[in-house]
């Protein structure tokens, strides 16, 4: 049977460490430049800080880790990219993106609603040494394409090549987890397929408290986040008239 | 007769044929691969790929890792028992920061250290500052200071006990970074669940906004809450330093009685600390004696801990400053009086960031995960309750040649054979025949008795973790009564509040993701200030405490209350920041 | 000096007047090839494009340019289609116009694109499902059919026709005249339409998706009627810019007034159609992907009056002036309405382009903005420049205006009449 592979984000447990969001730059080769800030910067998982919008002391904030959000439905990337770069894979249900087929006119980075999808606007780079600590799995990139989370693709070969060399024909659950749920000190994330009713992210979703982010553009996001507080669970909403700037991420 | 024409026809004809095999198509496709890979761009190395295991070396915590290796090189690291920080995290990039410090002239400074102990009057003293008090490497100064004739052994305090989370019903975390670093993740998280977690802090820490209830008390009053749950201060004199209401004072001290076992927790575990501990009854249950695994008999000939403010002003003919593990760093305005005129200052460091700046010979050390090293005393306990540990921080990659290492550096000076010291210790463990060794790789655990040393020691230095057996707690100690609160006076409007103290000196070049990619975190130099707090976004500023001025740079958060300036904790804050957090702000 | 190429019975400026006009305008290509070259060698870094912003100043000025450019396809239309003889007067300038405006378009897009050498991926693994592909291949195709219409306009030069083959070409060229207007128009409507749907199709931006018809969402339509409105708007404007700067009746009046007329005809039934659309927009489409309306011109600069410029200022008002037969029968009131309309269509495909990334679409989103770099404006200048210089020549040396030498005679005889009525 396809699998569908999906997250389930506690923002409840989520400190807002960022351990998450190192360890996928470890994992999929993406260096640290200079002259990266946080528009021009590459950061496939990425930790916003949002809050309640009131003033001290009444102010509450909470971390809410963004990483593509796996549309499964009119995947709003794939649908525009004009050379096949980006295709949703019917096996796992993850949206792949092939820098190397990737023409960087950026047109799916306009057509993401989550911005979740980066531009490689310098050749990567990294100290001298330190291209020895590179994830042998995973190409770097070039300057000029587009990248983005794809659930560490390397790992999800890795899983499967272990699977076939001992025998089985499906990756058994637990062994392919991407490298920010493996990283989370508060175990905030919780990865699985969305297919099977008896893996912790299919239960999740039915939780009280979970919600997806923007889920009337009808794009069925595999991202389910959780929270109990009332003022998190806003977040799944689109901006309100009026509304402020409270962007921390 | 062949033709010109029939050439011609027999060349477009066969370009005609060419097109109807699959060899253009292939070559067209081919130009795409090509594209694919510009020069320039790093190829990653192949090779086989394994596992190695160490301690993380980061902080004091110690969390066990597993790094994913090809052939000898790490290329990632993750924790054994679930997650690490970010910190962590990126630990095998270290060896590569740009910013390490290769080259330093070990002899001169041998030379200089050696002059200032053999020219030194009586009333001078040859002075280690350990960063990380605790460690075999720290009993190693410890003796040749004891060898030298005038040695002193300065540390930053060290914790008055370990708390154990596991069975605590409460906590009160008096602005200590709880979830942020203050243990191993995997200690504190995994009993996160079992507690209500109360925190007061002026600022909405990463803890505070994930606390069961945040209390945001004045600045800098955080101890007066303490206390006033120890019922050594007044409800209404607590509510008077803390802001709060001494309703919502009380119904803390009721929470943390009823809904025991509690436990209070503040950045320092000191003995007042322990003091308001004891108070609550939580000595045995949730506040435990800090154990040491045991130490060779010989080892008991040791320079005792000497806080600095004991040592006698312009004493000090040389200063080694330990700096080859990450610690909390004592301001250097409190070190420098302390100091001669003439006085050598050799600092053992990896990057010109930190003492380095003030010393008179810089040595590099190797840094995580080169070093091979054991970890303090936990200050969070292991869940099963008071146990000591031995693990070692087991080298990853090999340190590159000119590195020194501070305890050997010492001990040569002093004339003391130390080099074996680490496998002494694991031999004075293992004649002890207590506890058990647990293996990472297999996952088992083994009991010491049955093992023989070699295969300890062995097994010590492939990432295993000893455990010594669970030990009664004993009597509660006696406590000396508490210091003052500190009273900050008009013309320092300001409290300094700092993010994750203790942070490496070298921190991974993709941690740039945490603050300069995102705002996540607060970058270096930037200060976060209330909107209301008169500063524009990105505006520059100096900031003064009384020990010193550095520049900033304005960034306005509305988590931060007025009256505070929240700073990332660098080595020119640790050196200008004092107890009470004064502060005030210049505008450039 | 160059006499002999500038067609017989008409009359041009001195080579050195002509050289001291091209002088700037050659210096700034130089300069914006400059700046496109730092963008193509060092990378788009050189931009102020970011992550959240991927389109900047290029993609607003190319879907603008291109809407301008409109003129070239929608003339041949009426002209050779739908046989609106008087156009004969404007086609060839027209056709420059356009060749001038898709070739600059598609050259600023390979240096907005991050893989220039990749560009003909599209054609080699073509997602058909993708509004860019569409564009891509439109673009390209009506390119080269504009490069075809262009090239018995450079063979009628004087020169030229002095090659006999030439002359025969082009002969056979001119019997195509009518299929390559008519794949054109088709082209035309296609990519006009694209470049429209390239935005209406993104459901994840809210402030520009819209519903429609099959795979096209309204946009689409909305895009090819604003430009087959603007294009031949943009021709009048050009037409007395030149006339202006050469100091001579190019075309009749009627011409230009026909052009305008025709230009306010379908900029009123744009105007009606777009203000249906954003009615539904607004009541429907908007709201049920999650997003009250009223949102998007909560932030500022961009509040509603941005709908009203658009819809009204910039949209009824010229209209109706380009609709009333006396206003446009005045030159000003023609030329004014053309160039307001112009700047409607603009302000149109900036909103689609701009704003629609400017907006937040996330709670937690910050409305962002952008100042393009130096580079971008740079490049974009090249492309004016060259837009300038291939228009300069093409006047020069070929006969863009059929009409002029009938007009300049008609003038002399006119002028002599009065002299000889003076006389006697």
């Amino acid at each position: 049977m396809n699998k569908r592979y999906g997250m389930s984000i506690d923002i409840d447990k989520c400190t807002g460490c960022g351990a998450c969001m190192v360890a996928c730059a470890v994992e999929n080769n993406v260096p640290a430049l200079p002259g990266a800030n946080d528009r021009r910067g590459i950061t496939w998982m990425r930790v916003y800080r949002v809050d309640n919008g009131e003033e001290y002391p009444d102010r509450r904030s909470a971390f809410v880790p963004m990483l593509c959000q796996q549309c499964g439905v009119e995947t709003p990337c794939a649908h525009v990219c004009p050379q096949q770069a980006v295709d949703v894979d019917p096996a796992t249900g993850i949206v792949g993106q092939m820098p190397e087929r990737c023409l960087g006119c950026r047109y799916c980075m306009a057509a993401c609603p989550y911005h979740a999808r980066y531009f490689n606007w310098w050749d990567p780079q990294w100290p001298a040494g330190m291209e020895k600590t590179l994830n042998p799995d995973v190409a770097p990139r070039m300057r000029g394409v587009v990248e983005k989370c794809n659930f560490c693709h390397g790992r999800y070969h890795r899983a499967k090549e272990r699977a076939a060399a001992a025998g089985e024909k499906d990756i058994r659950p637990g062994e392919y987890i991407p490298a920010c749920v493996e990283a989370c000190p508060a175990g905030a994330i919780r990865f699985g397929d969305l297919n099977d009713p008896s893996s912790e992210v299919a239960a999740a979703r039915h939780e009280a408290g979970s919600f997806r982010l923007l889920e009337k553009l009808g794009t069925d996001p595999k991202i389910y986040y959780h929270s109990t507080r009332d003022w998190v669970r806003q977040i799944a909403f689109a901006p309100k008239p009026g509304g402020k700037e409270n962007l921390h991420g | 007769m062949t033709t010109r024409r029939d050439l011609f026809k027999f060349a477009g004809g066969s370009a005609m044929g060419l097109l109807l095999t699959p060899a253009p198509w292939r070559l067209i496709t081919d130009t795409a691969l090509w594209s694919e890979n510009w020069p320039g761009i790093p190829r990653p190395a192949r090779g086989e790929i394994r596992a190695k295991f160490t301690h993380c070396g980061l902080c004091a915590a110690g969390c066990a890792v597993r790094a994913r290796c090809v052939g000898e090189q790490p290329v990632s690291l993750a924790g054994v028992e679930g997650g690490l920080c970010p910190f962590g995290v990126t630990g095998h990039h270290l060896p590569y920061h740009p910013e390490r410090l290769r080259h330093g002239n070990r002899p001169e400074a041998a030379a200089a250290v050696a002059r200032a102990i053999a020219n030194s009057a009586p009333d001078r003293r040859v002075a280690v500052l350990d960063l990380q008090p605790g460690r075999t490497a720290s009993w190693t100064c410890r003796r040749a200071l004891a060898a030298l004739k005038n040695g002193v052994y300065l540390a930053p305090e060290e914790p008055a006990c370990a708390v154990n989370l596991a069975p605590a019903g409460t906590v009160l975390s008096l602005g200590a970074p709880l979830l942020d670093g203050w243990g191993s993740p995997d200690r504190v998280f995994r009993a996160r669940s079992g507690f209500r977690l109360i925190q007061a802090e002026a600022v909405e820490s990463r803890t505070a906004a994930l606390a069961d209830q945040w209390l945001a008390v004045q600045p800098g009053s955080e101890s007066v809450l303490g206390r006033a749950v120890a019922g050594t201060v007044g409800l209404r004199q607590a509510a008077e330093a803390t802001g709060l209401a001494e309703a919502q004072i009380a119904e803390v001290a009721r929470s943390l009685r009823e809904n025991g076992p509690a436990l209070i927790v503040a950045p320092e575990m000191t003995s007042e600390v322990l003091a308001w501990n004891l108070a609550l009854g939580a000595w045995g249950k949730t506040v435990l004696p800090r154990r040491e695994a045991p130490l060779p008999r010989e080892w008991s000939k040791a320079a005792p801990v000497t806080p600095l403010a004991a040592v006698e002003v312009g004493s000090l003919g040389a200063l080694l400053i330990d700096e080859s593990v990450p610690g909390a760093p004592l301001p250097w305005a409190a070190i420098q009086p302390k100091l001669a005129a003439d006085a050598v200052v050799v600092a053992f460091s990896w990057s010109r960031a930190g003492y380095a700046r003030h010393a008179t010979h810089v040595l590099p050390a190797a840094v995580y995960p080169e070093a091979l090293g054991d970890l303090p005393p936990a200050l969070v306990a292991p869940s099963v309750g008071s146990a000591a540990e031995f693990r070692l921080t087991v080298p990853l990659v090999a340190a590159p040649d000119g590195m020194t290492d501070p305890a050997e550096f010492l001990s040569a000076v002093a004339g003391l054979d130390a080099k074996d010291a680490l496998r002494q210790r694991a031999a004075a463990i293992h004649a002890a025949a207590r506890g058990s060794l647990r293996t990472y790789a297999d996952g088992k655990t083994s009991a010491v008795k049955d093992l023989k040393f070699d295969d300890f020691w062995k097994a010590l230095n492939a990432g295993g973790s000893w455990m010594g057996e669970v030990e009664n707690s004993g009597k509660s100690p006696h406590l000396a009564p508490a210091a003052p609160i500190p009273d900050a006076g008009d013309p320092w409007p300001l409290r300094l509040s700092t993010t994750q103290p203790g942070a490496p000196a070298l921190v991974s070049p993709l941690m740039t993701k945490l603050w300069q990619e995102s705002g996540l975190r607060l970058g270096p130099h930037r200060a976060a200030l209330n909107p209301r707090a008169g500063f524009e976004e990105g505006a520059r500023a100096v900031l003064e405490t009384p020990y010193g001025r550095c520049e900033i740079q304005a960034a306005l958060d509305g988590s931060v209350p007025p009256g505070v300036v929240l700073v990332a904790y660098t080595p020119e804050i640790a050196d200008i920041r004092g107890a009470d957090g004064c502060a005030r702000l210049v505008r450039i | 000096m160059d006499k002999d190429f500038i067609a017989r019975g008409v009359k041009r400026c001195s080579t050195g007047r002509f050289l001291l006009w091209i002088a700037p305008w050659a210096a700034l290509l130089a300069f914006g090839l400059y700046s496109a070259g730092l963008c193509l060698v060092k990378g788009l870094n050189q931009t102020n494009m970011d992550n959240r912003f991927p389109f900047g100043l290029w993609i607003f000025l190319d879907l603008t340019v291109i809407a301008l450019g409109a003129g070239a396809f929608f003339t041949g239309f009426l002209l050779y289609i739908l046989k609106l003889d008087e156009l004969k007067a404007v086609i060839s300038s027209a056709v420059v116009i356009g060749l001038v405006c898709y070739s600059g378009a598609i050259a600023v897009l390979l240096v907005d694109v991050g893989q220039p050498l990749r560009a003909w991926f599209t054609f080699w693994y073509p997602n058909v499902h993708s509004m860019l592909t569409e564009v891509t291949f439109c673009l390209s195709c009506y390119l080269t059919v504009l490069a075809i219409e262009y090239l018995p306009i450079v063979l009628k030069n004087r020169k030229l026709r002095q090659v006999p083959s030439f002359l025969v070409f082009e002969f056979e060229l001119h019997k195509l005249i009518y299929v390559l207007a008519g794949v054109g128009t088709f082209l035309s409507f296609f990519h006009q339409g694209s470049l429209g749907g390239l935005y209406g199709v993104l459901r994840g931006r809210p402030f520009a998706f819209r519903e429609g018809l099959a795979v096209w969402p309204s946009t689409f339509f909305l895009f090819i009627l604003s430009a087959a409105a603007v294009g031949p708007s943009f021709i009048v404007l050009t037409t007395h810019l030149v006339e202006k700067l050469s100091r001579r009746r190019l075309v009749r009046q009627q011409a230009l007034e026909l052009l305008g007329r025709i230009s306010g005809l379908l900029l009123a039934v744009y105007v009606l159609a777009k203000t249906i659309d954003t009615l539904v927009w607004i009541n429907r489409t908007s709201p049920e992907s999650g997003f009250p309306a009223a949102q998007y011109y909560s932030w500022k600069p961009f509040g509603t009056w941005i709908l009203f410029a658009e819809i009204v200022l910039f949209g009824l008002a010229p209209a109706l002036v380009l609709l009333a037969p006396r206003l446009r029968a005045r030159r000003a009131w023609l030329v004014s309405a053309a160039g307001l309309a112009c700047f409607g269509v603009a302000l149109n495909r900036f909103v689609m382009t701009v704003q629609t990334l400017a907006v937040p679409t996330l709670s937690f989103d910050q409305f962002v903005s952008y100042f393009p770099s130096w580079q971008e404006i740079g490049t974009f200048l090249a492309v004016v420049a060259y837009g300038v210089l291939v228009y300069s020549l093409s006047f020069r040396y070929l006969q863009l205006f059929p009409e002029e030498r009938e007009l300049k005679m008609a003038q002399a005889a006119e002028e002599s009449s009065a002299e000889l009525v003076g006389r006697y």
